[in-house]
């Protein structure tokens, strides 16, 4: 199997980095990313941002969606901030 | 000449008459001419053209639409919208091999625009992008069917 092949034959895209911005004065950029079995706030800052510690930005983000930082579930579509 | 100044003088009379001074017309109320506000943008945002390229320039626009892109490009959608107001424009870029689609980003865009807006967003892979099918969707705040699609390669 090639290392980018996941085993249902599709690539692997988890290293992509994407980014927005707009002419729209103010406008507020975010990436959606979907909650995997394993995930952590700190281990999708680490991966987002390159900083475990900036966890609490993703966290900010999301108080409408979660009541307790430690608590995700796979699934779960949280917005993270554009990184500054 | 007294007889003709005599004579002549009921006609001076009715000449001055005739001359005299019509009062003058009532002053017409004043006219209300509508004028057009300036040209208005819809209360409502929507999506007007997407175009995609490997560029874009400082006003967040494709330089050059290209539809093939090699395996380390960025690749960037710019999406132009009209109309004001709070909106959400979100970018959903897929992998699409037969029937099997692989989500490669989602990114969304927050805004309220006071008129016509540029939007841009971009995708890179430091690895590369694995050779194919892509499809980039560009929904409208919550709606479930995108307002526009294109379709790319990678080759």
């Amino acid at each position: 199997m090639a290392p980018q092949d996941k085993d249902d034959d599709m690539p692997d895209f988890s290293d992509v980095q994407s980014g927005a911005s707009s002419t729209a004065p103010e406008a507020e950029v975010y990436e959606t990313y979907e909650v995997k079995s394993g995930d952590s706030l700190s281990k999708i800052a680490k991966r987002v941002y390159g900083n475990a510690s900036a966890w609490k930005k993703i966290y900010e983000a999301n108080r409408d969606l979660l009541k307790d930082p430690d608590k995700i579930f796979p699934g779960q579509k949280l917005k993270i901030p554009a990184a500054d | 000449m007294k007889k003709l100044t005599a004579s002549l003088l009921p006609l001076l009379m009715l000449g001055a008459q005739g001359c005299k001074k019509e009062p003058p017309p009532p002053t017409p109320p004043p006219v209300t001419i509508a004028t057009l506000p300036p040209t208005t943008q819809p209360a409502v945002v929507s999506v007007s053209t997407v175009t995609l390229g490997n560029a874009i320039d400082a006003e967040k626009r494709v330089t050059s639409a290209v539809d093939t892109f090699t395996p380390k490009e960025t690749i960037y959608a710019s999406v132009d919208t009209i109309g004001t107001g709070p909106a959400k424009v979100r970018a959903l870029w897929s992998f699409v091999r037969g029937e099997k689609v692989a989500k490669v980003d989602e990114t969304t865009i927050e805004l309220n625009p006071t008129g016509p807006a540029t939007n841009e967003f971009h995708v890179s892979k430091p690895s590369g992008w694995p050779k194919g099918d892509y499809k980039v969707e560009i929904f409208l705040n919550d709606a479930a069917v995108p307002a526009q699609t294109k379709t790319f390669k990678v080759g």
